[in-house]
């Protein structure tokens, strides 16, 4: 997995690349826990994520739980057809923020 | 569904940590290309099969370090895709392995779910010597 973070306002956009799996949660936590924890609105652009486990949810769900008792948001933007079918089989498709 | 290879039996060992996850991913996806599915039942499958090896990582050893391996053997014979994985790990209770409501949003626990969603049959067993455990998956192509 690579990333890239672009800011722009309060908004920090990650642009995460890859497989996401129970290899690389840690460091997807690393990246985006502290954004959230800044109070910044962060979107996570999944377009170039190619295969999502349930490690990966659990990352989705943890930043989006910690972001909402912070005040504050995480939208998943541009999500790649295979990452949308792991998040519809979860069935958090109504409690994400998917844009 | 018409599966072009009637027969097929392969399988591979890994070293038990979660940098074999993605070998475990290339693996079944050599194997599945040789199989007549559409490409969204090949990643159903690698998927199921990526969660399992996940939950002897996560489970079995729970996390820890270890020069242990696992082996994975996926069959195929008329249709019947039977997955099989082996461990030397802390033996699994079925009566243990349970995933979360699902309706209960929290982290974790969504990979046991995953992997009834997409396979037919999900059975724990106690392992041949020199294993501990052996689950087997299994699901019906043919339909």
């Amino acid at each position: 997995m690579s990333y890239k973070v672009t800011e722009e306002g309060n908004i920090s956009t990650v642009h995460l690349d890859g497989e996401i799996d129970m290899d690389v949660t840690e460091k997807a936590k690393e990246i985006i826990m502290p954004l959230i924890e800044a109070k910044k609105e962060v979107h996570l652009n999944l377009k170039e994520v190619q295969y999502m486990d349930s490690s990966g949810i659990s990352v989705l769900i943890e930043s989006h739980q910690k972001a909402t008792e912070l005040g504050t948001k995480v939208v998943l933007k541009e999500i790649s057809k295979s990452v949308l079918k792991v998040i519809m089989m979860a069935k958090l498709e109504q409690i994400l923020n998917l844009d | 569904m018409n599966v072009a290879i009637k027969s097929i039996t392969e399988q591979r060992d890994f070293v038990v940590s979660s940098s074999s996850l993605k070998e475990v991913r290339s693996f079944s996806r050599e194997v599945f290309e040789k199989v007549n599915i559409n490409q969204d039942l090949k990643d159903e499958l690698v998927l199921a099969i990526a969660e399992a090896a996940q939950n002897i990582v996560k489970h079995a050893y729970q996390g820890e370090d270890t020069d242990d391996k696992m082996e994975i053997k996926i069959s195929l014979e008329n249709g019947q895709l039977e997955i099989g994985f082996f461990d030397k790990g802390r033996p699994v209770e079925e009566k243990n392995v349970r995933h979360r409501k699902i309706d209960d949003i929290k982290p974790g626990g969504l990979g046991t779910f995953f992997i009834q969603q997409i396979m037919d049959a999900v059975v724990f067993k106690e392992g041949e010597k020199p294993w501990i455990n052996h689950l087997v998956l299994t699901k019906n192509l043919n339909v």
